[in-house]
């Protein structure tokens, strides 16, 4: 190995020790010895999501445009609460752990992949139950192509993981990010695709509307993994893609600068 | 060697639009092995000094060169989270710095003697062992230059006389930087001593010259 590869791999090694001490204490921080343990990783989100679900289907007809009620409610409200989690927990998470930053081999990048990674696989973790259960009583169908729900979900999260990623980085520079966050997490609702489908978007809007709205794409690709020919989905993996990876590059290099902008008490 | 040169940190106001210097124009030194003091009033910047130092924050001009590891500020909670337990704290360190947890945890024990309660949440600790908890995690990794910002005198007698022990006997070939108002413990200890005023510094050799121009401030 060049010694660059060498230094590249070392780097690489302290980071892997880093994230992986920082997510054991983000587990135990966060759920404790006591109660459900690790278990209430998966069991919190279904605690949101059932109740939600159990009214929505109480008050709307079965079938919608010909789809089912329940599994179109769950495709819509899971990568809402995979939204929230992911993000929200960003706000400001910074500043809350700065003490760890005093550490210098934990960078601010270390922070958010050991936080907010185990905050979006305990989401992609209650996806799997909550779609287990729901499937179990019968609420739900088994999906007409899997593998493209479960990318749909990955790209979900990769979307969210940038939007963090900004917030993060953006609500320890302007103290108004934490005032503003509250009624764009609401507003995020229409935007992202929660309770409609592309298709019913006026066709001359459509192209404008997919051009800037990643989370649609996404819910596209659950729900047309979910119910097949039984709707017309308009997503583009390409085009997500890459303005994903556009994203992640942006957020990358305003962490790069994060440290500069970090004021301990 | 741990080079500082030309180092400048603002602050912003919370309540105008401007800055707070806290520090201006800083240059100065520290060879390995040698015993640093830093001398200043309340609000003098030592804190600030310390944290650039230690890398946590970024200076607004100026470098920090560090040809050494530095630590952490000795007996800073540095993230120890009140629902871990002692052990997970320790486990957390271990992990991070790449020791081993068995050995990490041999010295906790020894040192802090914290006993059986190294197995419950450290929100349950007494301020004594949570500072007695803090240093032995500090002194178990091991640096070439310790940091150390005012707390030295933790814990009653007995437990001050071994921190004193474990930095200035067993790690006398360290560096070590010691922010301070205790000019005996500067006096018995430091070979040089910077003296921040307003965001200033002055080197000095003479440490009766420097806690007497410190006096006067």
């Amino acid at each position: 190995m060049t010694l660059a590869a060498r230094e590249l791999w070392r780097d690489f090694t302290v980071q892997r020790q880093v994230v992986g001490g920082i997510i054991m204490r983000e587990l135990m921080g966060k759920w404790g010895r006591r109660n459900l343990g690790f278990a209430w990783l998966f069991c919190e989100p279904l605690v949101f999501a059932f109740p939600v679900i159990a009214v929505w289907s109480a008050v709307r007809a079965p079938y919608e445009h010909g789809l089912p009620m329940v599994a179109f409610i769950w495709t819509g409200y899971m990568p809402i609460l995979i939204f929230r989690h992911v993000t929200g927990g960003a706000l400001g998470s910074l500043r809350a752990a700065a003490a760890l930053l005093y550490h210098r081999r934990i960078t601010p990048l270390d922070l958010f992949i050991g936080r907010q990674g185990t905050e979006a696989l305990a989401n992609l973790g209650s996806v799997a139950v909550s779609f287990a259960v729901l499937y179990t009583i019968g609420a739900i169908e088994w999906p007409y192509n899997y593998s493209l729900m479960m990318l749909g979900f990955l790209y979900t999260v990769w979307w969210c993981l940038c939007v963090a990623m900004i917030v993060q980085v953006l609500s320890e520079r302007y103290e108004i990010v934490f005032h503003i966050w509250p009624p764009i997490s609401y507003l995020y609702l229409f935007y992202a695709g929660f309770l409609y489908l592309a298709d019913w978007i006026p066709s001359k809007w459509r192209p404008i509307v997919m051009a800037i709205d990643p989370p649609l794409h996404c819910y596209e690709m659950v729900r047309s993994g979910l119910f097949g020919y039984r709707m017309h989905a308009h997503y583009d993996i390409p085009y997500l893609s890459f303005m994903l990876v556009l994203l992640t590059v942006f957020g990358l290099l305003l962490m790069r600068d994060a440290r500069r902008h970090i004021e301990l008490e | 060697m741990i080079r500082v040169s030309e180092v400048c940190k603002d602050y912003h106001s919370e309540t105008r639009h401007q800055f707070h210097r806290v520090l201006s124009n800083i240059s100065f030194t520290v060879a390995p092995g040698e015993k640093l003091a830093v001398l200043g009033r309340n609000g003098a910047g030592k804190s600030t000094l310390v944290r650039l130092l230690s890398g946590v924050e970024l200076p607004t001009e100026g470098s920090i060169e560090r040809e050494m590891s530095v630590s952490w500020p000795v007996g800073l909670t540095g993230g120890v989270g009140p629902s871990m337990t002692g052990n997970d704290n320790i486990r957390f360190i271990a992990r991070i710095y790449n020791k081993p947890f068995q050995d990490v945890r041999d010295y906790v024990e020894d040192f802090a003697q914290l006993g059986k309660f190294l197995s419950e949440p450290v929100r349950t600790y007494s301020a004594g062992m949570r500072a007695r908890l803090n240093f032995a995690l500090s002194f178990a990794v091991d640096f070439d230059c310790y940091l150390i910002d005012e707390v030295i005198a933790v814990g009653d007698q007995r437990f001050q006389k071994r921190s004193y022990e474990e930095l200035f006997e067993k790690r006398a070939d360290r560096t070590l930087i010691l922010s301070s108002h205790v000019p005996d413990v500067v006096r018995s200890y430091c070979s040089g001593a910077l003296v921040l005023h307003r965001g200033r510094a002055k080197m000095f050799d003479d440490l009766d010259l420097a806690i007497a121009i410190y006096n006067e401030l």
